[in-house]
């Protein structure tokens, strides 16, 4: 009887300890081959071409095994990297958005010595710079402005079309009830909060200035309060334009039940000629495309003079950041990570993975693939001549949400531009 | 064999039983929640590696937070609206399967199945009803009502969500009821019959009385369910359009995490937690008094 418990003790308190060992048995076992590294990666439409980039990267580096994991579909990066970092488990290299990069900086590594940094691109670092250090590897250049669909416009214009007509808003509306005259809706306006929020509206902050200190400026004077934007004629200029794309607007009916999937769809089948987006949407449209591949960029017009800012350039910017960790991983690690980026920039196949697979602008000038995708190459193409406008990347975390919301309330006619510019000047007020 | 030893004894012999369960809740419950209400008095953002002491400034700010009490507002409205409807059918639904009718196994198990879908893929179910499905019907039979998307309004997007959640306890709910309706002795419903009380006074006097325990238990789930909605909105609504169904828990993740002020966040869920004690234990201990005995 005695000794029956004390086996019961025993046995239950072995099975504790067990778990108890099973929770705490996180550390890395390396074993003597090689170096095992992760990279936390927040672009999803990339996670295959990433995984296919890691086996390449192996056979030149067979000692280095790279890990991808995915942000799950919903979760933002800094949700999923925070999490990662408070479990004491972060990934060697993470992906994050520009504006987040700040908040992580005692924990990563500083990069400034890489050997890519004398290649990267004018401005490429200069957000992730702080006291006279960078601390993330540019990833990829994004662009957005109005997509179109070649075979709807030069049905339209009767003709081939040349994007660079369009610098004004009245020659935009122009073009808008031409085709509308052919038959065909004129564009369509995706309502996610996201797209408004984080793409449209911030033109008006970027459209302010082609110096991007006084930009930041402008930024600063909106927390003071110091901004009356109901004269700011930018910020009217944008919306001008924005009512125009409201009233030739294929779901003008029911503006807000628009979802991001129909956008690509009907731009691709060219039942509309123009979609506001991004080239991250390429392929997507791809999937539907009825126009051989011919889709380019026009510039959002905020004025009806040709020569104001604005207006001839594509807003574009670093959007995605890798950085380092050098809390958890160890110096092998750290090394291993510094490899991958320099095998990205330098090595034959990684630049193929960059450019050709992934689909990606990169912020490298030794770089010299061309892009495939027709909305890269677009963007790439104003990059070149000059004509772009630095995207706003270090708006505060929940800008998108809260801005959106206020121009879905627009886009509805739920509210007046009165209201929306007062309640996107409150919401400045609120920014710590 | 337990009385006749020391305290030590039974202790050790309690903690044999309990202790595995007691450690899993203090660790994952308890000490979560402690630590969560030291976190209000923080500024942390959720990254940094300090933060300061602020004392009771986040809950300042809580009080200051308009959309937080316009969102826990609407909550309250999508909570009284779910509760009534949610309950009604389910007893409805309840009484008429108990009645005998033919099938009624069948009729139970297909109510209760929306229950066992995850509130996430429900609402990405319903919302493909409400935003495709229904639009297409209604513009090819020209029924103006489904003629645009229910969740492009915020009225109608607020009741597609009352719908939904209705749709998936409905039949969780009535399980419930069954086991109450089925405990329900033949004996004084027989009497019932003899003393020649019709259906109807045979509802109102014999068989709600017997119930009430089986209310409170459905009010409470579902007043608690409500307060605390979170997938299906996310899913179904993502608190739009511009804002407008956002409930109070949606908030509270998005100052937290969006918004990144864990301690205005914090402080925000700890106010909630509050308020949704008080009106909980407030309901189970006035129903609790109109408790009877067969």
């Amino acid at each position: 009887m005695k000794t029956m418990k004390w086996m019961k003790v025993l046995a239950l308190s072995l099975a504790v300890m067990m778990f108890v060992a099973a929770c705490g048995k996180n550390e890395q076992q390396e074993s003597g081959s090689g170096v095992k590294i992760t990279l936390l990666n927040s672009k999803g439409e990339i996670q295959s071409q990433l995984e296919a980039a890691a086996a390449a990267f192996k056979e030149d580096y067979p000692d280095i095994t790279l890990e991808i994991i995915p942000v799950p579909a919903g979760q933002s990066p800094f949700e999923k990297a925070s999490a990662l970092y408070a479990s004491g488990n972060p990934a060697t290299i993470t992906m994050l958005d520009t504006g987040d990069v700040e908040k992580f900086k005692d924990r990563i590594l500083d990069l400034s010595g890489e050997k890519w940094m004398a290649d990267a691109v004018d401005r490429s670092t200069s957000l992730t710079t702080f006291d006279g250090k960078n601390y993330a590897f540019p990833l990829a250049i994004e662009g957005y402005g109005f997509i179109y669909n070649k075979a709807v416009v030069d049905q339209a214009v009767g003709g081939s079309f040349d994007p660079a007509t369009i610098t004004t808003t009245d020659a935009l509306e122009q073009l808008f009830q031409k085709i509308e005259a052919s038959g065909k809706a004129p564009l369509i306006v995706s309502p996610m909060d996201w797209s408004l929020g984080a793409h449209y509206l911030p033109l008006a902050y970027a459209g302010q200035s082609s110096d991007p200190a006084a930009v930041a400026r402008f930024v600063e004077d909106l927390k003071a309060g110091k901004v009356d934007l109901a004269s700011n004629s930018v910020f009217n200029g944008l919306l001008d334009t924005f009512d125009l794309m409201a009233k030739y607007n294929i779901d003008k009916k029911s503006p807000l039940s628009g979802t991001y999937e129909r956008g690509p769809e009907v731009l691709g089948k060219g039942e509309v000629g123009i979609w506001f987006q991004g080239n991250w949407a390429w392929p997507q449209i791809s999937s539907f495309d009825t126009a051989s591949g011919q889709y380019g960029f026009l510039p959002v017009p905020v004025s009806n003079n040709a020569d104001d800012f604005g207006n001839t350039q594509i807003s574009s910017a670093v959007s995605k950041r890798l950085v380092l960790d050098k809390e958890k991983n160890t110096a092998e690690q750290q090394a291993a990570a510094k490899t991958f980026l320099e095998w990205m920039v330098y090595s034959e196949k990684g630049q193929d993975f960059l450019v050709n697979q992934a689909n990606i602008i990169p912020a490298f000038k030794n770089i010299k693939l061309e892009a495939k995708d027709p909305l890269a190459k677009s963007i790439s193409d104003y990059i070149a001549k000059g004509k772009s406008e630095e995207s706003m990347s270090t708006l505060p975390a929940d800008h998108w949400a809260k801005i959106g919301a206020s121009m879905q309330k627009y886009l509805a006619g739920a509210a007046d531009r009165a209201t929306l510019l007062t309640e996107i000047q409150d919401y400045w007020k609120t920014v710590k | 064999m337990t009385t006749e030893k020391g305290l030590w004894d039974r202790l050790r012999l309690r903690l044999l039983f309990t202790g595995p369960t007691l450690f899993a809740f203090l660790a994952v419950m308890i000490v979560p929640f402690l630590y969560g209400i030291y976190l209000t008095f923080t500024n942390w953002d959720g990254i940094s590696t300090t933060s300061t002491f602020v004392g009771v400034e986040n809950y300042f700010s809580v009080f200051q937070d308009t959309v937080f009490w316009k969102s826990f507002l609407l909550t309250l409205k999508y909570v009284f609206v779910t509760v009534v409807l949610i309950n009604a059918f389910a007893f409805l639904l309840a009484y008429a399967l108990t009645s005998g009718l033919k099938g009624q196994s069948l009729f139970r198990a297909g109510f209760f199945i929306p229950n066992l879908v995850g509130g996430i893929v429900l609402g990405f179910v319903w919302q493909f009803i409400f935003s495709n499905v229904l639009v297409y019907l209604g513009k090819e039979l020209s029924f103006p009502l489904f003629g645009d998307s229910w969740l492009a309004d915020p009225n109608k997007a607020f009741w597609a969500m009352i719908i939904v959640t209705v749709w998936q306890y409905a039949g969780y709910m009535m399980v419930i009821y069954v086991a109450g309706l089925m405990n329900v002795p033949n004996d004084i419903m027989e009497a019932a019959s003899i003393d020649g009380a019709s259906l109807l006074t045979k509802l109102r006097k014999m068989v709600l009385p017997l119930m009430v325990p089986s209310f409170i238990v459905c009010i409470f789930l579902s007043l608690q369910r409500g307060f605390m909605v979170y997938d299906l909105n996310i899913s179904l609504t993502k608190g739009g359009p511009f804002k407008s169904t956002e409930m109070v828990s949606m908030h509270v993740y998005e100052k937290a995490f969006l918004s990144r002020d864990y301690g205005v966040g914090q402080a925000e869920a700890f106010v909630l937690f509050l308020l949704v004690a008080i009106i909980t234990i407030a309901q189970v201990y006035f129903s609790k008094k109109m408790e009877v005995e067969a």
